[in-house]
């Protein structure tokens, strides 16, 4: 579409925009600036003040305080897999489980030509655990100040039955403590002795995980989630677990 | 008399289809251009391709000695081997610089194979 071309258009006004159109058009955080060739809607302006508000994710509700979340730039992800090593040492991860790991896939962005892409995955401390819904003895909990989605080892009777439940993978039997294991955002290794980095995001040499309090504006996370113009998703958001940790590209 | 002749014409033949070969060898690894080369440090792992990159026209001039040595590892060895180099041209950015090739801070996962890639390259069985 040329602008040039657009601009010359008569604009048709909003009155015969079907309200729900433009409902979802405000949702991507424009303003709608013209309507043209019978209900196209034009917008050359970004709502500065909108927010996004897409399926999974609720905004503007941090109902912990730190509400700790990570924003995972995708795309520079290179798989060098020094989060994950980085995790195993802090964490004493066994071989056969990850607490967090990097998803691998080949997309088809044009005819005969492949973009690899990797995906950091780890447990995405959900403000509506699929996990803690389900388990018999209560031994996985959310941390009522931090969020953080925590385990009670001493609880755990390893019915596996978290595991199933689990939509994101984020869970693993450790044969050593005979419990589940998973990612805490290390608040048993790091933060609660005063770190403010997981260990995943302080060895990324590609500024791919950024760990912070979601609920303070001044923290990277609730920049980068909070930009207009980025584009900002969750994983499996039809789960409706409303996770805490965000996808984003760029 | 004539087994000596006959030993040194054979002698002389082995020689040169040796030689011969040796040379087919070394037109092999002309035409190969020094083939996949796989960095390991500082990260795991970027791929380069000798063939796609002569694809594109380039020459071995090109490159050798200014910007690579030939040998094996010796730009892994340097210091200076990371991003921020090859953001000021050094390097693979002398052409990635989004000019001649796309930037070098774009598209990461072209030349970042990962560890992942890396295993499937070497044939070591753990994913």
């Amino acid at each position: 579409m040329k602008i040039e071309e657009i601009e010359k258009l008569k604009n048709e006004g909003v009155e015969h925009l079907p309200s729900k159109e433009r409902r979802d058009f405000l949702r991507l955080g424009l303003v709608v600036t013209g309507v043209f060739a019978g209900g196209s809607i034009l917008s050359l302006m970004s709502a500065k003040r909108g927010h996004a508000d897409v399926e999974g994710i609720v905004l503007k509700q941090y109902s912990y305080k730190p509400h700790y979340s990570m924003v995972i730039r995708q795309d520079r992800c290179i798989d060098c897999q020094r989060c994950m090593d980085a995790c195993v040492k802090t964490n004493h991860v066994p071989d056969y489980g990850y607490r967090t790991t990097i998803l691998e896939r080949e997309l088809v962005i044009g005819p005969g030509s492949k973009q690899r892409e990797f995906m950091p995955v780890l447990c995405n401390h959900c403000n509506r655990p699929p996990c803690v819904r389900v388990c018999p003895t209560r031994a996985t909990y959310k941390d009522k100040k931090t969020g953080i989605v925590r385990m009670d080892i001493k609880k755990c009777i390893g019915c596996k039955t978290c595991m199933a439940a689990c939509p994101y993978n984020a869970r693993y039997f450790n044969e050593e403590i005979r419990a589940i294991d998973k990612c805490d955002f290390c608040w048993e290794n790091r933060l609660s002795k005063g770190e403010t980095l997981t260990a995943c995001a302080a060895a990324c040499p590609a500024d791919v995980r950024i760990f912070g309090d979601i609920s303070d504006p001044s923290s990277r996370v609730y920049k980068l989630v909070h930009e207009p113009e980025r584009v900002v998703w969750v994983l499996r958001p039809e789960t409706g677990t409303l996770p805490n940790v965000f996808y984003t590209k760029g | 008399m004539k087994k000596m002749i006959v030993v040194v014409i054979c002698s002389i033949f082995i020689c040169l289809s040796v030689c011969l070969s040796y040379k087919i060898v070394l037109a092999g690894d002309d035409d190969e251009g020094g083939g996949p080369i796989l960095f390991t440090k500082p990260v795991k792992a970027v791929l380069f391709d000798h063939k796609t990159h002569l694809g594109f026209g380039y020459s071995c001039e090109d490159c050798h000695d200014k910007l690579f040595e030939e040998a094996k590892g010796t730009a892994e060895e340097k210091g200076d081997f990371t991003m921020k180099s090859l953001y000021a041209g050094k390097y693979c950015g002398a052409c990635h610089n989004g000019e001649t090739a796309f930037a070098s801070n774009t598209k990461c996962a072209v030349c970042h194979i990962g560890v992942k890639g890396m295993n499937r390259l070497t044939k070591t069985g753990k994913k």
